[in-house]
C-alpha cells in the first residue's frame, strides 16, 4: 500500500450552535462567507475558511439553491 | 488484542441483526458501550425488584388462601410500612434516572472539534452521503448513493435487506459528524453498533457525533416511517457502513485483510 | 309550563334544531371537500350548509329566547348553568387564538432559515403599528368601557340610557371593523406572503371574526334591551356579551403588542 498523507479537517464546532439542531449553523457559515467576500474581497483569501466550513456542513442542494436565489436576488438572508 | 485473540481464537463480533437475537448489538462507539452498560445497570434494579415482588405476592397467595387462612385480618394501616414502601420505591428510580440523564445529555454533546463531517440524506428510498471537507467550489463534492442490494440479486453470506451497493467508509478511532437530513419525507439514519439512531427532519440538519473504536462493517436501517419501500423490497433507506483502516488510518495490522475480504 | 314540576331545572322540549345543525355540518365539509376538489357542484353544497347552519343558529337562539322571556324557563340555577357554560366556552376561545399567538411567536423568535433568519422576512413591508392599528387599539377598548357603561346603566334600570350605551359600543365596534377592513386593504402583503402574512392574517382575521361575532351579539342585546328583555336582575344573555366583549378587547392588546407592533421591528 502507497503511502498517503491526508490531513483531516473539517469545520470546527461552533458553540453558538451547541445543539442537535445545526440548520442555523450551515446557514450562517455560508451568510458569514458572502458577508466576509463584499467586505475584503476575493482576493485577500482571507474568506476561504467560511466557504470550507459551510461546504462541510450544508448539503450540496441546499448551498446550489442558496447560489441560484442569490444570482435571481431571491436570497432571503441577510448579506 | 493479540492476547485477546490468543485467549479466544476469534473475535465475531455482532454488528447487525441475527435470527433470534435478544441482546444489543456490540458497542463500537463509547456510546453505545455507554447505552449497553445502562442497560445492563437498570436490568440489576429489574431483577431485584422482580424476584421481591414475587416473592411477596407468593407468599401472600400461600399465606392467605382461604382454606389456610379462613377469617381475613382486620388490618386498617400500618404506618411504618407504608413510610418505607413510599420512600424505597421512589429511591430506585432516582438510581436509575441519574446515570441516564448523563448519557442522555452526553449523547448530544460534541466535545471535541470533529475530524470529519458525513452528510447522511435520506431519500425515498435510499441515501446519498456527501463528503464535502475537501472541496474547493460549490459545483465539486465527493457524493454517492447507497442503495440497498434487492433480494435477488444478494450474493452468499450477504445480509437481507441490509447489504447496500455502496458502503460509507470511515476512519475508525475519529471524532465523526454525521450531519442527518432528508431530501423528501422524514428518515431516520440509525446504526445500532454504534448507538445512534437521528431522525431526518426536512429542512433541518441533526448532527451527531460518533467515534468508532474498531473496525468493521456496521449495518443499519431506516428508523423512520417513510413511505411505501421503509421496511420491504428494495433499498429502505438502508445504511451499509465500513469502518474501516483503509480511507486514512493506518491504526490496525488487518488492513490488507479487510480490503481483500471486502473487494474494495 | 308544567304545573307539577317540582324542580327548578330547565328540561327542554324536543327540537329539530340539533340535527338541522348536524346536517349543514356535514353539507358544509362534504361541500368545502368537492369546492376544493374538481367536483360539480361543491361551491352550490357549500353555500346551502352554511345558510343551513345560519338559519339553525337564527331560530335555536331564537328558541331560547322564547325559553326564557316568555316561558320562564331560566330560574336562577339555570342561569347559573349557562353562565358556567359560557365562561368555559370562553376559556376554549381563548385557547383557541392562543395557538395563533404561539404560531406567530414560534415563528418570529427564530426565524427558519426558509426567510432567511430574520423577521419580518425580507421583502414584507410592515404595516406601521402608530398607525391604523394605533387608533384601532382604542376604538375598541373604548367600546369596552361602553359597554360597562350599558351593564352599569341595565343595574341601575336606566333602560333608555342602556340602550344608547349599547348603540354606542355598536357603533365603535362598527368603526373598528370598518378601519381593520381599510388596513386589509391597503396592506401591501397578502396571506399568502410567507409565515409572516400567514401568521398576521391568521391571527388579526381570526380577532376580526371574533370583533364581528361580538358585535351581532350586542346588536342582539341591544334590541332586546329597547324590547324590554333585559331586567335589573336577570340579563345573562347581556353579561355573557359583554364577557365576550373583553376577551376580544384583551385579545386586541396582546395583538397590538405581539403582532404588530414586536412583530414589525
Amino acid at each position: 500500500m502507497a503511502e498517503i498523507e491526508v490531513e483531516l479537517k473539517t469545520a470546527p464546532a461552533d458553540f453558538r450552535f451547541p445543539t442537535t439542531n445545526q440548520t442555523r449553523h450551515c446557514f450562517t457559515r455560508y451568510i458569514e462567507f458572502h458577508r466576509c467576500l463584499a467586505a475584503k474581497g476575493e482576493e485577500s483569501g482571507a474568506c476561504a475558511k467560511f466557504a470550507k466550513y459551510y461546504r462541510s456542513i450544508c448539503p450540496g442542494d441546499w448551498v446550489e439553491r442558496w447560489n441560484e436565489q442569490r444570482a435571481t436576488g431571491t436570497f432571503p438572508g441577510p448579506l | 488484542m493479540i492476547v485477546l485473540e490468543w485467549l479466544f481464537l476469534t473475535i465475531a463480533p455482532c454488528d447487525a441483526a441475527e435470527p433470534w437475537q435478544l441482546g444489543s448489538q456490540d458497542a463500537a462507539t463509547p456510546m453505545m458501550q455507554g447505552i449497553t452498560d445502562l442497560h445492563h445497570d437498570i436490568f440489576f434494579f429489574l431483577i431485584l425488584i422482580l424476584v421481591f415482588v414475587s416473592r411477596i405476592l407468593v407468599r401472600a397467595l400461600w399465606h392467605f388462601h382461604y382454606p389456610k387462612n379462613p377469617i381475613p385480618q382486620r388490618i386498617v394501616h400500618g404506618t411504618t410500612i407504608e413510610i418505607l414502601r413510599t420512600i424505597f420505591p421512589s429511591i430506585i428510580p432516582m438510581f436509575i434516572a441519574i446515570p441516564s440523564f448523563a448519557l442522555l445529555y452526553s449523547m448530544d454533546e460534541v466535545v471535541v472539534d470533529p475530524a470529519i463531517t458525513i452528510k447522511a440524506i435520506g431519500h425515498q428510498w435510499y441515501r446519498t452521503y456527501e463528503y464535502s471537507d475537501y472541496n474547493s467550489s460549490d459545483e465539486q463534492s465527493l457524493t454517492f448513493d447507497s442503495y440497498t442490494i434487492p433480494e435477488d440479486d444478494l450474493e452468499f453470506g450477504q445480509s437481507r435487506l441490509l447489504e447496500v451497493d455502496n458502503r460509507v467508509v470511515v476512519p475508525a478511532k475519529t471524532h465523526l459528524r454525521i450531519i442527518v437530513t432528508p431530501a423528501d419525507v422524514p428518515h431516520s439514519w440509525a446504526v445500532p453498533s454504534s448507538g445512534v439512531k437521528c431522525d431526518a427532519v426536512p429542512g433541518r440538519l441533526n448532527q451527531i457525533s460518533i467515534s468508532v473504536q474498531r473496525e468493521g462493517v456496521y449495518y443499519g436501517q431506516c428508523s423512520e416511517i417513510c413511505g411505501t419501500n421503509h421496511a420491504f423490497t428494495r433499498a429502505p433507506g438502508n445504511i451499509g457502513r465500513l469502518l474501516s483502516p483503509l480511507w486514512l488510518s493506518r491504526t490496525t495490522r488487518e488492513a490488507s485483510y479487510y480490503s481483500e475480504r471486502l473487494e474494495l | 309550563m308544567i304545573e307539577s314540576q317540582r324542580h327548578s331545572y330547565h328540561l327542554v322540549d324536543p327540537s329539530p334544531w340539533p340535527i338541522s345543525g348536524s346536517l349543514g355540518a356535514l353539507a358544509t365539509t362534504v361541500g368545502g371537500v368537492m369546492y376544493m376538489h374538481p367536483f360539480q357542484g361543491g361551491a352550490t353544497l357549500l353555500s346551502l350548509g352554511l345558510i343551513f347552519i345560519l338559519y339553525t343558529m337564527f331560530v335555536w337562539w331564537r328558541d331560547v329566547l322564547r325559553e326564557s322571556t316568555l316561558e320562564g324557563h331560566h330560574t336562577k340555577v339555570v342561569q347559573l348553568g349557562l353562565r358556567y357554560g359560557f365562561i368555559l366556552f370562553i376559556v376554549s376561545e381563548v385557547m383557541f387564538l392562543f395557538a395563533f399567538f404561539w404560531a406567530s411567536s414560534h415563528s418570529s423568535l427564530a426565524p427558519a432559515v426558509e426567510i432567511g433568519g430574520i423577521w419580518p422576512p425580507k421583502g414584507i413591508w410592515v404595516l406601521d403599528p402608530w398607525e391604523i392599528p394605533f387608533l384601532n387599539t382604542p376604538i375598541l377598548l373604548s367600546s369596552g368601557a361602553a359597554v360597562t357603561w350599558a351593564h352599569h346603566a341595565i343595574l341601575a334600570g336606566k333602560e333608555k340610557r342602556a340602550v344608547y350605551a349599547l348603540v354606542a359600543t355598536v357603533s365603535l365596534a362598527l368603526v373598528f371593523t370598518g378601519f381593520q377592513g381599510m388596513e386589509y386593504y391597503q396592506a401591501p402583503f397578502t396571506i399568502s406572503d410567507s409565515i409572516y402574512g400567514s401568521t398576521f392574517f391568521l391571527a388579526t382575521g381570526f380577532h376580526g371574526f371574533h370583533v364581528i361575532i361580538g358585535t351581532l351579539f350586542l346588536i342582539i342585546c341591544g334590541i332586546r334591551q329597547y324590547l324590554g328583555h333585559l331586567t335589573k336582575e336577570h340579563h345573562v344573555g347581556f353579561e355573557a356579551a359583554a364577557w365576550y366583549w373583553h376577551f376580544v378587547d384583551v385579545v386586541r392588546l396582546f395583538l397590538f403588542v405581539s403582532i404588530y407592533w414586536w412583530g414589525g421591528i
